[in-house]
Formats: C-alpha cells, structure tokens, sequence
C-alpha cells in the first residue's frame, strides 16, 4: 500500500501491551492521570476503576453512579489537580479527589446537571496548558487563583443574566461584552467544565469546585430559545472545549450535533458561534482538538472521520483531510499530546491511528470483540488505552516518542 | 422340363393319359402292398427312371430282367405323361403310399443309389409347387405307432430339405408362377390368389410343422433365410424377365404372400436381413455412378430396381408392411449407413405406395412418428423421407418448396405434443421421441411457415408450460429444448436458453432409454433431486437478471481495463502522483516521520461477522427482510444454536420455524451462493423438528396448508420433515461414562493412595484397574519412575491383561421417530384433499401431494417394526386408497403412492398383522389385499415404466410380507390348537407361490 521508504512487507499491526479486564459491563470511557501512572475507567454498570497502568492491575473499585445508571464518561486534566470527574447517566456528574490507594470514598463535589443525554463531557484543553507551562505552576496557587475567579465570575454573572435580555436589544452590546473580556479570560485558569445541558441541544459551563451552572450557549431569550438556529440541530452530542493561546484565553468550545454539523463558539459571543461547518451527514459522536488547538479531529456516524484546522484569527474552521471508511461509526477520539498521532475508537471493533499532521493510515488495530467507546492517551505520549464494549480496557505502546525510547 | 411338359397334347390326350397313370398308381400300389421283398417295391417303382440304373442296385435276377425288359416310352411322351401324372390325382395318391406305406417298411432297406433314383425322384422331378403341397401337410398326419410317424416325418423332412433348399424348390416356384401367369395372360384371377396364399401359406409354416429334433437348416432363421434368398433371387430374374412392365404378377404377389407369411410367424427380421445387402449395393451403385444426382428416372429406368419398386406392393397385407418397414429401420439403424442411403432405399421401397397409398403415409406419419419409439437416426430418416420429402443431401434446392403435407404433419405432431394427457400418461420414451420429432420439424422451419400454421404458435408454448411444471427435469428438458428451437425460429438471434445445460446443438435423444431403476427409494431419491431443482427453477429467472447485470458490469469492467492498457500514459499517471505526493510529504516534515511507519493496514471483517447467541435474536434477524448480510448471518449461526437445544427453544421454535420458512434465500444470499443459504435454511429446520420435535411440528403442519406460502416452501416443509423423520429415526445416543470416582473431591491426598514419597521425577499415582471385574475391593495404583542412573532398558515392556471391555461410552443407534410419528403424520395427512385459496394439492400442486406422500411413506419406514406403525398404518391406507390419490393423472403422484405402500409393507410387523388378521381387522386385511390388486394393476397396466417396476418390488414385498405372517399364523395355529377355536376370517391374504389360502 504506501509502503513508503521501507520496501519491505509491512509489519503487522501490534497486540495490546496489556489487556486490562475486570468491569463487568462495557466499559464507556478511560482516561490516564496526567502525572501519575493511573488509568481511570467507568463502566456501565456504574463502577469507577482506577488501574495501575505500570503493573496493569486494579488499585480501586468505586461504584460511582449507583442504580445501574453507569459512568457515562470520567475525565481529568492537569488543571483540575489531582481529581478525576465522572459522568454518570444519572442526571450527576461527581468530582473525586485521587488518594494515595485509589479514590476518595465520596466524592468531593457531586452536582446535578439533570442531564441525561449520550454527550461526554469535557474538561478544558488549553494550549498553554501542555506539560511544561502548567508543571511550572503550582496546583495550590493555580487553585486559590482560580478560587477567587469564580467568585468574580458568579457575580459578574448574576448582572450578566439579568442584564441579559437588554444586552440583545443593546446597541452597545459589544461594548459591554468588551468589558466582561477581561472576566472570561481569567476563566481559563479556573477549573471548569463542558457539557450539554438540562436541553440536551444547550452547551452548559460548570464550575467543578462550586457545581454551579456558569453559562449557557447559545445564550438567548427564552422566547426565541426554540426557534435559534442552534436548536434546529437536535443534541449537541459532543463537547471539546478548549483555551487556545492565540485568543487571549478565553475559552473556545467545539460542539457537534445530531445533524452532523459542528459550531465553534467563543465564550465571548455565547449568542452566536464564530463557525458553523457541517463535514458529516451524520451525528458528530466525538471531537478532540490538537495541543496547540489549532485544530482537530472529529468522529461521526457516518463512514468518515474529518481533521479540521482552526484560524483563530479568522474565526474559521476548515477541513483538512477527510477520510472515508469502509465501516461507519467512530465512537471516540483522541490525540497524542505531541500531535503525532491521532486514535479513533471504532463500532466496528477497531482501533485506527492516523499520522495526525499527514492523515495517513497508519495502523488498523485489531484487539476488541466488541464495539469500541473511546480511546486515550497518556500525558507522557507513551501509551494509548482503548475501551470497549466487550468489559475490557486494552492498552497500546504505539509511535513511542524520540526521547523516550 | 417344365416347359416340355407344357408341350404335351391336347385336352383329350390328357384325360386319357390321367386315367392310365391312375391305373398305373393303382398297380403300384397294389404290388407295395403284396411285396415280400424290397426289390419287389424298388421294381414296382421304377417306372419314371431309366431301367438300367435301376437294374444295377437290384440284386434279384428275376426282377432285374423285369426291369430291364420294360420298354421305355419315348421323351416327348415321357413328358406327357409326367405332367398329366404330376398335374393330375395320381400323383398325389401315389405320393401318400410313398411317404406312408414305403417310407415306413421298405425305405431303409433301399440301397441308396436306388433311394435316390427311384424314390426321391418322385418328388426332386416333379413341379415344387405340387410336392410342397404334397409334402407339408404330411407332417402333421399321425403314424400308427410312434415309430412309424417319427420315421413318416423324417423322411418328409428329409425330401423338403432336399427339394426346396438344395434343389432351390423356391426361385423355381417363383418362375413357375410367373409362366403361370403368362399362361392365363397375367390376369389374377381369385382361384389363383387363393393357390398362392395357400402355396405361401404351406410354405410359411414349414419350420413350425417340422419336428423339434429336425435338422437345422429347417428351423425357422436359416430356413427362412434361405427361402428368402431363393425368392428374392427368383423375384429378381423375374423382374428382369417382365423388364420394367409395372403389372401386378404371380411372382411377386407370391414373394409378398410368402413374405407376409414370415412375418406373421415372427420372423420378418430374417428377410430384412436378406433384403437390406442387397437393396443397399443396388442404391451403392446407383450412388457411385452418379455422383449427387440421383434422380428417381435412373432408378426408374433400371430393371433391377423394378422388383424393389414392385415389393412393397406385392405384400398385401397392412401388417406386414409395417413390420417389415418397422424392421428395417431398426436394422438399418445398426449398419453404419449414410443418410443418403437410407433415403434412397426407403424411396426405392415406399414411395410408389406412399404417393398413392394412405396407409403407408399414414404408416409413416401416424404410426412411426406417434405411437413407435424408434432410435433418432431412424426419426431422422422418417422425418427426411416422410414429411420433409426430400433427400437430406439437398437442402438448399427443397428450402423453398416444403410440401402442404409437411406443414400438416408438424401441426400435427405439435398439437399431440402441447396435450397435457399425453405429458402425464405417455412412457418417457415416448415423450422424449416426439419431441425431437417435434424438434427436428421445427429446425426446419421458418417464421412466415410458423405463422401460418393455425395454432401452432400457442399449442408450442401451452407445451412449453405444461412441461415446465413437470417435476421430472427430463420433461422439463424437453420443454427448454423446444423453447430454444422455437425461439431461434421466432428470432435466431437472441436463442432463449431456460436451462443452463441446454447447449446449442440440442441433444434430442435425451438419453432416450434411460436405465431402470431397480429400488424404489433409489428412484425416490433421485425424485427428490429432481424437485429441488424444480425448487430451484423459480429462483432461477431472479438470479439469472442478477447474472446478465453481473456480465454487463464485468464487461463494462474489462473494456476499461483495455482502454487502460491501450493508453499507457494514463496507467503511469497515478504512479507518478502517487510520488510526487510522497516526496511532498517527506519534504513537509522529515524530522519527525521515520517512526511513523504504518503498519499493516489490511483489514477484512472475519470478526465482525455478527455473532448470534440468542434463538430470539436469529427470528428476529430472519424477519429483517431489508438486511440480507443479517438473515445470512443468521442462518448460519442458526443450525448450530438449535442442536446445542438451550432451554428457551420450546417457546422460540414456532417462531423460528416461521421465520426460517419465510426467509427468501435468494433474495438474501450472494449471487451463486443460494444454494448454500438454501442448504443452511434446511439445516436449521431439520435440526429444528429433531430437538423440539412436537412444538415446531404443530407449527410447520399448520403451516402446510396455510394459504399464505407457496408451493416452493410447501415442499420445503416436507422435504424438512422428510429429513427430520430419518434423522429422528437414526439418533445416536451416546452413553456417558459413569464417574466411579469419589463423590466428595479430595484436597488433599486421600489415605488409600500411596505416599508420593519417592525418588524425584516420578510421576503421579494412576489407579490400575483389575482385571476381569468392574467391582474391586482393592485399589491398585502406579506409577512412572525415571530410570536409575546405571539403568539400562532392554526390550519392549509388555503389559498382560484380559483385555477388559472398558468401553464405557457405548454408543447405539435408538430409534426416536416413533415417539413423534403421529405427530408427524396425522396433521398432515388431514385436509390434504381440500381445496383452498392457493391450495390445490390434488389438481395444481400435484408435486406437493407426490413429496407429502413420499414423506408419509419415509415415515412409516421410520417406525418399521415399532407398534406404532400398526396404529398409523390404516390412516395412511386410508389416504392412499382414495382413488384421487391412488389413480392420480401424474405418474409422480402414483409413484409415491407405490412407494408409501411399499413402506407400510415394510413397517408392519407381520406378528401385527396376523393378529389383524385373526381379530378381523378389515382395515389392515383390506388395506393389503388393495396394495397387492392395485400394484398388480399398476403393474400391468401403468403407462410409466418406473412405476411399473415399483409396482413389481412392491408385489414382491408383498409376497414377503405375506410368507411372514403365515409362518405368524402357524404360530398362532399351534398356539390356537391349544386354546380355542377363532373366527375363521383369514381369507384376505394370498400367499403366493401355493394353493393355501389363510
């Protein structure tokens, strides 16, 4: 096929390094602990585990959301600390503190988002928050700082809400958006995070350490709430939500919809996302921006998965490469933290890895007996888990970085 | 010397020398009667020879003196004489003292000389005609005592062997006639035929009058062989005699009386034989002298092919000829013979009469064509010489000019053809000879031909249609193969192929005599292949749209790869893009990309394939007519599911015995591959019926006459149950072998096994089983044990033991079908001769009604023996009697029905049937006394040949079945002697092969 310089026949696909088994029921989402070597995974049927990926054995069990409504998604992230979000299908999302020996026995904040719906949530990817910038900043700083923010935040959002149906009609509109610039820019450093709201086509902001509700997009009256635009394009079914370097730190926010298009929005302009696109004829399943945020990848029902570049200047979202396959559905996405390479987790029982910057195959990989429901990769970049409805988590070493290696 | 004798004198002189020869018998007779020695007969003899040969084999003085002082009359008187004594009542007088009175005292003492001069002579002189009328019927005449008329006999047969054959009697009675015939100015007057038919007649019936020890050449092959030399011979000489007067003469209707004669004793074959070397080096000459052209005036114009044109005619009589012309063509058809031989021969033979004569057309047209079978290049021959009229060398000059009969003739057979009786109740042979009579016409014609003949057009395709349904595939052959002729007829460019192995040559013999088939399952078997791929057919016209697009889109493929090939620029364009793209790519970013090195990108879907674990889930996919790879997958997984009979397939199987039923495997499955789907379908229903027999058995009998399937899946039904019955009937079951180990598991050591103590490397403790006994009160264990280090081993170590039958896992056959053989039977033996919306089995779905049939019959084999055979069998009886069933039209339906009766021979006990016997079970003792006059009947008079031979296996189980129950029966008898007397009712069962009656 494209062989390239090698000559030779093409090596086979790799086997797991290690093929982690222990949930009862398929497992939804993983995700690896930016520092330390954990893998956390939620399945089905509720359970939360933590897994050491050095030794490839479970640390702890949690059931994190009980009365078979089962972890939707878990989620961590260098700038939430030493947490782990889960998402449940129970209407709550729970934010647990990582222990020495596994998790907290409750979990530190749980809040009600009454939502029910397929979309994971998402933490806050920023471009300056890759490996380095952020391991400069102590975690107990970045949290007071972040502390006081939202405080600011709340108040600033109490008038905004009110103020919110004049704000519309207001001619001076972008004015005063201009003047709360400098409030949303400092949300960045707080920890928040995505997902879709109570009206599963509303993209909802929270707060993780006060579980309250931030924002909404679009943000509008309630009278034209049916009629806006955003509405007509059934669930918002995935969530990236990101801080690119280029806009001043404000928080971006990438949402693919049921009717296969995806918006950008600025948290400056809730009314109105700065991009509209719509590369697939199908629902938009999973999203997952680059480390420098400047573009992306997207997985849909349909048989294609589209890598997209951001212009922050412009405001526009192109299509970079698009790759069709012979069998639909891409459930998650992932890419590595140094933009090599890209994973999609695959219906179809496959996990394929792109070359990110080219787009070109690079490994079909053959492991799981089941559907599979996303994949990640580890801080480091040297490992990659996939999971799957068949109960398992497998974990990859693909591509290992130069450095390391 | 005949014609001498004509010479005698007038009517007068006769009569004077008639009285004086009758005076002349009268002394003969009289010194036979008073001789004492046989000089005395040979002297009383003597006077038609010359004296002196007479008087050298004389031994008695005086009587040679006698002799020689006789004075000899002169020749021209002599003649006279001989014709008035063998013309007139002498000599037969004298001929019965001869053939009587000294054949049976005197002629053995003759010497031989004088045996021949002066006793045969009578006879080898005298006109043939005369002597056989003298001679022939002699033999029949009894002797006074044995030995006499064995004596009587020989020597007529000797002097019939010595007068017709050496003398060759024959040719000259053919020229006796013929002067006969000049002599009354060749007029037939009714005396002279009557003498004919009376003379051939004698003639004729020479080798059935002889006796049996006879010589040989008087048997009925080489003696008629030689008469028919002679007489062809005769009829030649005379033909060249008349040269080419075409009147009806003596000779000729002689020859032909004889020859009808022959034929009447059966042995026409002999004369064919004679006359078809002969008749075939004239056409080879006629044939080699000029070249292509012959035409009928050189035939015409030579004498030697008179007679032939005469022969036919002479033979009167209608039987005869066609015999004689049947005959022929058989004989010809074993010669390596020309077409254009042939031709001329049966020119030269028949078509005098076939011009003017409507019994040999219709002989030719009706009866060869319609009710014989004869091999094809005989059809051929027909054909050419019968309704194409033309010899089959030249055909462009006749295509032009086809004869008004010709038209007539295909009209006819076409119209025979299309008949829907004539499908069902003529012998395949039959079938099969008319159509590739039907076919060879049809290859000639042309469309405005077509067109013109008045429903020949619908009669071909009501044909087609009628055989297409056949559930023979011979039939239905037949019918592609006349499709495809007509089409080319309608349109010879776009040929109408319904059969795949229909090939464009047709092949019209159709394997014409098909071997018979000995065993009625045998042929059952081949039955049910057949109507699977009748099964098959309508799949056929769907698959074979998807075939023409696959073609289509193949050669739409090929042209691009040729366009391809021709344009090199283009085929090296996307190599070079291919390039330039990667090159682009490495220069991009060549610092990182080394280690992105793919790997192997080739991926199929083996694992995707959906794995089915629920019975739920494959009625479920069954049902989703919209997703093909589903309903594939499904009945793939199907079969394999059902036989692992999880618990929950009691309440899935009606479901899914639905489902499977409506699946549409050619819709579903991939071009080529139907057949497979199909095979997994039947799979699946037959492993359905056999683990959950009574659920899916209540739907699948519903289901056979519900309205709302077709035929196709009513014999899928069957045949499903028909596979059932027989899987049921042959389960194996396999016994586990019983644990005898301990009940609780032992963690530990248990304390009766030995301590593992020991050196290192030895192996686990085994128990040891004693020999001899299943029970052992001791344990005996062992072990291995690596070798000590000095240890050396020699030999093989042998292990003695009684060789204990330790085969725990026996497995026997145990037959299961019984248990569920009423409710295999009984539904669908119920309402089997209603008519409903779509169904019809007793008219329409005749094939249904033959398989159901069929399948009863496989079940009542299944149960052979069992009880419940005996319960089931008077229903089946029942259902077979009725005479819509048992004397079906379609020869399929009868065929079952012979096989079923057959079965319930085979299943019933015959114990059971004594007792019925015994007890007056009128159902049971009438039911078998109708299987054995039915297939009697069958036998005789069915006009399909395989259901014939059924018809006779079936007596003949019959007959066993019958010899068993009376060895029952005498049984019983005993048994009866000692208790009480029973109800005589035992009059239904003949045995064969004796007088008894029980």
């Amino acid at each position: 096929m494209s062989g390239g310089g090698g000559g030779g026949k093409p090596r086979p696909p790799p086997d797991p390094i290690a093929v982690m088994r222990g949930h009862r029921a398929p497992v939804m989402d993983a995700c690896f602990h930016p520092s330390r070597p954990l893998l956390f995974s939620g399945s089905a049927d509720g359970e939360l585990r933590v897994w050491d990926t050095a030794q490839h054995r479970t640390l702890s069990s949690t059931l994190a959301h009980g009365g078979g409504a089962g972890v939707y998604s878990v989620a961590t992230n260098f700038a939430i600390g030493n947490k782990v979000v889960s998402q449940g299908r129970d209407g709550t999302c729970k934010c647990w503190e990582i222990e020495e020996a596994g998790l907290s026995r409750k979990p530190l904040v749980t809040f009600r988002t009454n939502s029910y719906h397929f979309c994971k949530i998402s933490l806050v990817k920023s471009a300056s928050c890759s490996s380095q910038s952020s391991k400069a900043i102590p975690a107990s700083e970045r949290i007071v700082e972040s502390d006081y923010s939202i405080n600011e935040l709340e108040e600033n959002k109490k008038n905004g809400v009110s103020k919110e149906s004049i704000r519309f009609s207001d001619v001076n509109c972008a004015e005063r958006s201009q003047a709360h610039l400098k409030d949303f820019s400092t949300m960045g450093e707080r920890k928040l995070m995505a997902l879709a709201g109570e009206d599963s086509s509303m993209v909802e902001i929270w707060d993780l350490a006060t579980a309250k509700k931030l924002m909404r997009f679009p943000q509008t009256s309630n009278v034209d709430a049916a009629s806006h635009p955003t509405m007509q394009r059934g669930m918002c079914m995935a969530i990236q939500a990101f801080i690119p370097s280029e806009s001043g730190c404000s928080l971006n926010l990438l949402s693919g919809y049921e009717d296969g298009s995806m918006l950008w929005w600025d948290i400056r302009k809730p009314s109105l996302p700065l991009s509209t696109v719509r590369y697939h004829s199908e629902t938009v399943l999973s999203l997952a921006v680059d480390g420098t945020c400047s573009g992306g990848i997207s997985g849909s029902a349909d048989n294609k998965i589209v890598m997209f570049s951001l212009d922050h200047r412009m405001g526009t979202c192109t299509m970079r490469k698009e790759i069709s396959l012979e069998r639909s559905g891409i459930a998650g996405t992932a890419i590595r933290g140094d933009n090599k390479i890209a994973a999609t987790a695959g219906w179809d029982h496959r996990v394929r890895i792109y070359d990110y910057r080219k787009g070109n195959p690079l490994a079909i990989l053959k492991y799981h007996s089941a559907s599979c429901n996303a994949v990640a990769f580890s801080a480091d970049s040297k490992l990659m888990a996939s999971c799957s409805e068949d109960t398992t988590v497998a974990l990859w070493e693909l591509y290992p970085p130069k450095g390391t290696s | 010397m005949e014609k001498e004798a004509k010479a005698g004198g007038s009517g007068r002189e006769r009569e004077e020398l008639e009285t004086l020869t009758i005076t002349k018998v009268a002394e003969v007779s009289a010194a036979i009667d008073g001789a004492k020695h046989v000089d005395e007969v040979i002297r009383a003899l003597h006077f038609p020879v010359d004296s002196p040969l007479v008087a050298g084999v004389i031994l008695d003085e005086r009587s040679r003196n006698q002799i020689l002082s006789v004075v000899l009359p002169k020749d021209g008187e002599r003649n006279c004489w001989k014709n008035a004594f063998y013309r007139g009542s002498a000599f037969p007088a004298l001929s019965r003292i001869l053939l009587y009175n000294v054949a049976s005292k005197w002629l053995a003492d003759f010497p031989k000389l004088a045996r021949k001069q002066v006793y045969d002579s009578f006879f080898v002189e005298g006109p043939t005609t005369e002597i056989v009328q003298a001679l022939v019927p002699s033999l029949k005449q009894k002797g006074s005592t044995k030995d006499d008329f064995n004596v009587i006999c020989s020597n007529i047969e000797r002097l019939l062997m010595l007068c017709l054959l050496e003398n060759e009697g024959v040719r000259l009675m053919v020229g006796e006639f013929g002067l006969l015939d000049e002599q009354d100015n060749n007029i037939l007057k009714p005396d002279k035929v009557t003498f004919i038919s009376r003379i051939s007649q004698l003639l004729s019936s020479i080798p059935d009058k002889v006796r049996l020890r006879a010589s040989s050449a008087l048997s009925s092959h080489s003696f008629f062989r030689r008469v028919a030399n002679q007489l062809l011979t005769g009829a030649e000489e005379r033909a060249v005699q008349l040269n080419c007067n075409a009147i009806p003469d003596a000779a000729f209707l002689f020859v032909g009386e004889t020859f009808s004669h022959v034929c009447r004793r059966g042995s026409i074959d002999v004369i064919v034989a004679e006359v078809i070397p002969r008749i075939l080096s004239l056409v080879q000459s006629f044939l080699s002298s000029n070249a292509n052209l012959v035409v009928p005036d050189v035939i015409n114009s030579n004498p030697k092919s008179h007679f032939w044109l005469n022969m036919v005619e002479a033979i009167k009589d209608q039987y005869a000829v066609e015999k004689f012309s049947e005959e022929m063509l058989r004989q010809l058809a074993s010669t390596s013979i020309s077409d254009v031989e042939v031709y001329w021969i049966l020119w030269i033979l028949f078509s005098k009469n076939f011009k003017f004569g409507s019994f040999v057309r219709g002989m030719f047209v009706d009866k060869f064509l319609l009710w014989k079978v004869f091999p094809l290049c005989c059809l051929r021959w027909i054909l050419q010489f019968a309704v194409f009229e033309c010899p089959p060398n030249s055909d462009a000059q006749m295509e032009g000019r086809k004869t008004p009969h010709f038209l007539n003739s295909l009209q006819l057979l076409i119209s025979i053809w299309s008949r829907r009786e004539f499908v069902q109740s003529s012998s395949m042979e039959q079938q099969a000879y008319l159509t590739a009579a039907v076919g060879l016409c049809l290859e000639r014609i042309s469309k405005e031909e077509l067109d013109a003949t008045k429903d020949a057009l619908s009669n071909i395709l009501q044909g087609v249609s009628c055989r297409l349904e056949s559930p023979i595939d011979l039939v239905r052959r037949m019918a592609s193969s006349i499709a495809l002729v007509f089409s080319k007829v309608v349109d010879p460019k776009n040929p109408l192929y319904l059969d795949d192995n229909c090939c464009e040559p047709v092949d019209w013999e159709f394997g014409m005599l098909p071997q018979r088939k000995q065993i009625a399952a045998a042929s059952h078997n081949e039955d049910e292949n057949k109507s699977k791929l009748f099964l098959r057919e309508d799949r056929k016209s769907a698959s074979d749209e998807k075939k023409q697009r696959v073609i289509k889109h193949k050669s739409a493929e090929n042209n691009a790869l040729i366009q391809e090939l021709a344009d090199p620029d283009e085929n090296r364009n996307p190599v070079e893009v291919n390039g330039e793209h990667f090159s682009g790519e490495e220069d991009d970013d060549d610092s990182s990309d080394s280690s992105l090195k793919p790997y192997d990108l080739s991926d199929d879907d083996t694992d995707l394939q959906r794995k089915f674990s629920q019975l739920g889930d494959i009625a479920a996919a069954l049902r989703k007519h919209d997703d093909p790879d589903g309903v594939e997958k499904a009945l793939d997984a199907a079969e394999k599911l059902i036989r692992a009979s999880p618990d929950e397939l009691s309440h899935n199987s009606g479901d899914l015995v639905k489902a499977l039923v409506h699946v549409r495997c050619s819709d579903v499955a991939m071009e080529g591959e139907e057949d497979s789907a199909e095979e997994k379908r039947q799979k699946a229903l037959v492993a359905l019926l056999v683990t959950c027999p009574f659920e899916s058995l209540d739907v699948m009998t519903k289901m056979l006459y519900s309205s709302n399937i077709d035929v196709g899946q009513r014999i899928l039904i069957i045949d499903i149950m028909t596979e059932a019955a027989q899987e049921l009937c042959n389960t194996k079951v396999v016994k586990r072998e019983q644990k005898q180990g301990e009940l609780v598991s032992a963690v530990s050591q248990p304390w009766y096994i030995p301590s593992s103590r020991g050196p290192p490397g030895a192996g686990p403790w085994k128990e040891v089983s004693e020999p001899g006994t299943f029970l052992s009160w001791s344990h005996r264990y062992e072990r291995e044990i690596p070798s000590r280090p000095g240890q050396t081993k020699a030999g093989k170590s042998r292990k003695w033991s009684l060789g204990k039958a330790k085969d725990l896992q026996v497995e026997w056959s145990q037959n299961r079908f019984p248990l569920y053989a009423a409710a295999f039977m009984l539904p669908a033996m119920q309402g089997f001769d209603k008519r409903k919306h779509g169904v019809d089995l007793l008219n329409r779905d005749f094939i249904v009604l033959g398989k159901l049939i069929y399948m009863l019959g496989v079940c009542m084999k299944c149960m052979a023996m069992h009880p419940e055979a005996s319960a089931l069998a008077p229903a089946l009886l029942d259902m077979i009697r009725s005479r819509d069933v048992s004397n079906h039209a379609e020869a399929y339906v009868r065929r079952s029905v012979l096989f079923a009766a057959s079965c319930i021979l085979i299943a019933l006990h015959p114990t059971y049937v004594a007792s019925s016997l015994i007890e007056g079970n009128q159902e049971i003792s009438g039911g078998l006394e109708w299987i054995r006059t039915w297939a009697l009947h069958v036998s005789e008079a069915d006009p399909d040949t395989e259901c014939a031979s059924m018809a006779l296996t079936c007596l003949q189980l019959h007959a066993e079945m019958a010899l068993q129950t009376s060895r029952a029966l005498e049984a019983a008898d005993q048994f009866k002697a000692q208790t009480r007397t029973l109800p005589p009712k035992l009059d239904n069962i003949i045995i064969p092969f004796s007088s008894t009656k029980f």
